[in-house]
């Protein structure tokens, strides 16, 4: 793991030139431990990939590194576990043989080591850079590292700091999933650019500690159907899919919308929202170019009602939906969106109670995940709002995931596609066709 | 009140021992007392009249009078003269670190894992991080926050500018000092050495006058604040009416090493960021606002050992990399050099009690029995305050032992250690602002500086102080002094 010099062949129009740096609370956290509940254990093998784009300018110009950094310190008292390091219980002392095979749980030391920030540069215009719609350009723009195989030191968030050859600059936001959810880890964002614009943030919310134990199933139970049982993982937290997985985001305009919910007006359980139809016409799109074959999708929410108002907390709800039958590439989108608003299956509690090592994201089936309550253009860096953001993930496995954010201007949405690389071309195709205002 | 046996030998023996050092520290007014009584006693018996026919049998005139009182004046006036000018410390300012400069120990170990491969060198970084007395709160110019460290001389002239400019500032804050009132500039700086000096920058900032006199000492080590504070007092004795500027630093950025020599990993780990700036003065108006006054400065100097020389030495290693090499022998070659200043400052500072147990045992030891321990002067009593150069765990326990000092005595010198690690010469001055920040500082304290460089150097600087200190005083203690004393464990668990 030595850090040479920059010195090998850099492929035109490709990022370059990284350095990195660490950035620390600005006050000594002393003698903490954060502990991980079940749920969050449950996320520990995804990433988030967040890129905020920011359009070049004076504004854009004004942001050296050192004045990004500097509100980093004390956004980190505020959240001190991300600052932290993943470790291992200590061994019960004078255990018996039995237990010297299960891994220990792993809990959050917060030791103040700190966040990577990388500084990259690229020889590309910023909207040269949009508008080639490059599949998995967010892996250029977000360091991409995961948690391992050296647990002790590596940290649970990357940001990425990219200047592009216009003055624009991209923020990359390289997130463990264990350490919070979607949610979470926007809000914690967004009060890193509060401190930044002068303004006092909310009060962050860490307390009552996880309480480690909750109610655990039996060892020998299987997997909940919406996840699949992988491992058992040891220290590099990362199920390298057999194939390789890229990200892809297109725009559903507000007239697509519009069409999509004119195609379920008369019929009798017209209840789904702009979630399920998007979601759905991704279903319905990936199972034509997978030729059927995708009857269930796992789907991942953020229900406003069900959070409980901790700062860092895994608490979307998981559940799965079973197609009725046909195969979805032969169906109404409008019929399987209504699937998805009244046939989603809970099983929320039992893939945090589940024991094993899961994959949530792409394990078991697609997983389609609802942004949309989450407010990512709220990023604003003095004032500048940004002109596109998009998410990804990381370490989601073979079967891929949707997630579906607000766009710009609220009205849209854009998708972000979690796929094998080989897949997306057949998709783009696939979804010319639909994504056109008839 | 301890009562029977044991104790009531030793409590015997300790006010045997007062009775011995106020009879021999004030033998000269106990002489005095009963002279002086027996001749008021005399002039008494003799009445007034006796005294006036004694006067006038002396048949003084006119110029016997008037060449008496010419003599007196005149040998009033060469004493007065021949004093050395005092030398007044009006006050100091200390270079506080913002938190973005922070590293704990977990980032540090994770920099070190990252830039180099080597388990060993990582695993030894590991335990003398643990065991070295330094905090959570010490902290590295931006550069070294970079993986690997930035080390470029753009970085280090930042870095100089920063803590110099910053420290100079607060100073002017404190004591009002104008720009054109600094006669003398002496920045003493060991690693860093560029070309226009530190001292040139400096004065290019402030604008400083044209007639200044300028001195850049490099190279001279950790102690090299105390050498500076001599060669401002030597100056201010050449120049009547004068201030000195002394500037106290350590560029710690071109100075990471990245080689694998365990004798030279040790910098890494304990050096930090720091900066100090002191005001001296000889004018006699400053006497009123000043917080001390030098007293002696003692600088010993063992370079002509071969040991000595070597012993914190700048060298590159096998792959190429300059580091600096600190031998094994550091802390006996440190023992050696104190006892050495020691024996010079003794004479000056102790109470004559103290130096003439320490003159008996020497000659017992010479004449009657050569296995008799040597003395330990009890330093206690000559001085109410310690500031050891915060070098290391190390120096400071073997100086406690030396000295026999309490741990109160050296808590400032640990309480620095752990805040700010090692900040080479300017540590004394983090010290003495740790004293001033609890309220243990008292008119007519006297305080014993020492500190220790490569060369193999020992300087000692004492002060007294004029003016009792207040709390708060504005140093860069204010906002944690409240957390300390703090128990420095003697490993810390990474």
């Amino acid at each position: 793991m030595v850090f040479e010099q920059e010195q090998e062949e850099v492929a035109p129009g490709a990022v370059h030139g990284h350095r990195l740096s660490t950035v620390v609370p600005s006050s000594v956290t002393g003698e903490v431990d954060y502990a991980l509940a079940d749920a969050d254990l449950a996320f520990k093998l995804h990433y988030l990939r967040g890129v905020y784009y920011y359009p070049p300018g004076d504004v854009a110009r004004g942001l050296a590194t050192k004045v990004l950094k500097d509100p980093m310190f004390p956004w980190l008292d505020d959240y001190f576990p991300v600052a932290g390091r993943v470790r291992r219980a200590e061994q019960e002392a004078a255990g018996g043989e039995g237990d010297a095979g299960a891994p220990r749980r792993p809990y959050i030391k917060c030791n103040d080591c700190g966040v990577r920030i990388v500084e990259a540069k690229c020889d590309r215009d910023m909207d040269e850079w949009l508008r080639d719609d490059a599949p998995d350009r967010l892996r250029q723009l977000c360091y991409d590292k995961v948690l391992g195989p050296e647990l002790f030191f590596s940290p649970l968030l990357y940001v990425q700091i990219t200047i592009f050859k216009c003055g624009g600059l991209a923020l990359g936001f390289s997130w463990a999933h264990l350490i919070g959810d979607v949610p979470s880890a926007v809000t914690c964002f967004n009060k890193w650019a509060q401190i930044l614009s002068g303004k006092k943030p909310e009060d962050t919310v860490l307390t009552p500690l996880n309480k480690p134990v909750q109610g655990q199933s039996p060892e020998g139970v299987t997997a909940p159907r919406s996840v699949k049982q992988v491992g058992p993982i040891e220290d590099h937290w990362l199920v390298s899919a057999g194939r390789d997985m890229a990200c892809y985001s297109f725009h559903v305009s507000d007239e697509v919308l519009k069409k999509l919910q004119q195609q379920q007006k008369g019929r009798h359980d017209a209840a789904a929202g702009t979630f399920e139809l998007v979601s759905a016409l991704a279903w319905q799109t990936v199972a034509k170019i997978r030729g059927g074959d995708v009857d269930t999708v796992t789907v991942v929410r953020t229900g406003a009602a069900a959070r409980s108002g901790k700062s860092l907390a895994n608490e979307m709800t998981v559940g799965y939906v079973a197609s009725a039958g046909s195969s979805p590439a032969k169906t109404d989108v409008a019929e399987l969106a209504a699937l998805l608003a009244k046939n989603v299956v809970d099983e929320t509690a039992a893939v945090a109670a589940f024991q094993g090592d899961v994959l949530v994201y792409g394990g078991a089936n697609l997983t389609l995940v609802d942004m949309e309550q989450v407010d990512v253009y709220a990023l604003e860096i003095k004032g500048l709002r940004p002109v596109h953001v998009e998410y990804g993930m990381d370490g989601v496995g073979e079967e891929g995931a949707v997630l579906v954010q607000p766009d710009a201007d609220g009205r849209g949405r854009l998708v972000t596609v979690v796929l094998p690389r080989d897949e997306i071309d057949s998709l783009r195709a696939a979804l010319g066709t639909a994504l056109q205002v008839a | 009140m301890p009562t029977g046996g044991v104790f009531s030998g030793s409590v015997n023996l300790k006010y045997v021992k007062l009775g011995y050092q106020y009879l021999v520290n004030h033998f000269l007014t106990l002489l005095l007392v009963p002279v002086m009584a027996a001749t008021a006693l005399e002039l008494a018996r003799l009445g007034p009249g006796e005294l006036l026919s004694l006067w006038r049998s002396l048949e003084l005139d006119l110029v016997h009078i008037l060449c008496s009182a010419f003599l007196v004046v005149f040998v009033g006036t060469v004493y007065v003269m021949s004093r050395p000018r005092p030398v007044y410390l009006v006050d100091y300012a200390c270079y506080k670190p913002p938190a973005s400069c922070r590293v704990p120990f977990a980032t540090f170990m994770e920099h070190t894992r990252l830039i180099s491969d080597d388990d060993k060198r990582v695993r030894f970084q590991t335990r003398i991080l643990e065991r070295s007395g330094l905090g959570e709160d010490t902290c590295l110019p931006p550069a070294n926050h970079y993986i690997p460290p930035n080390p470029s001389m753009e970085a280090s002239r930042a870095e100089a500018q920063v803590v110099i400019f910053s420290a100079i500032d607060d100073l002017v804050r404190r004591t009002g000092l104008k720009p054109k009132d600094i006669d003398i500039l002496v920045v003493n700086c060991s690693l860093f050495s560029p070309t226009p000096s530190l001292s040139a920058m400096i004065i290019n900032k402030y604008k400083l006058r044209s007639n200044i006199r300028s001195f850049n000492l490099s190279g001279m080590g950790c102690s090299a604040g105390l050498i500076s504070i001599d060669l401002a007092r030597d100056m201010l004795q050449v120049h009547p009416n004068s201030n000195a500027l002394v500037v106290s630093t350590e560029i710690i950025t071109p100075n990471f090493y990245q080689g694998s020599r365990r004798d030279m990993l040790l910098p890494n780990c304990l050096f930090r960021m720091g900066a100090a700036a002191i005001l001296l003065s000889n004018r006699r108006r400053e006497a009123r606002r000043a917080k001390y006054r030098l007293v002696h400065v003692v600088r010993t100097h063992k370079g002509a050992d071969d040991r000595a020389y070597r012993c914190v030495y700048q060298e590159e290693d096998d792959q190429g990399f300059s580091g600096i090499s600190l031998s094994k022998e550091l802390m006996a070659i440190a023992g050696d050099a104190l006892k050495s200043n020691i024996t010079t400052i003794g004479p000056l500072v102790l109470p004559m009690s103290e130096q003439l147990l320490f003159f008996f045992r020497l000659v017992g030891r010479k004449l009657i029995n050569k296995t008799w321990k040597p003395y330990i002067p009890d330093f206690k009593l000559a001085f109410e305050h310690f500031c050891i150069h915060a070098g290391g765990r190390a120096v400071i326990d073997e100086l406690q032992k030396n000295l026999q000092l309490s741990p109160r005595h050296v808590e400032a010198s640990r309480m620095t250690l752990h805040r700010f690690g090692n900040t080479s010469s300017s540590s004394l001055w983090y010290e003495l602002a740790y004293i001033e920040a609890k309220g243990r500082m008292r008119r007519g304290d006297r305080v014993w500086q020492i500190g220790f460089g490569s060369g193999f150097k020992c300087n000692s600087a004492v002060w007294k102080c004029l003016r009792s200190i207040k709390t708060p005083t504005n140093g860069p203690w204010d906002d944690c002094i409240h957390r300390y004393p703090v128990d420095v464990p003697e490993v810390v668990k990474l």
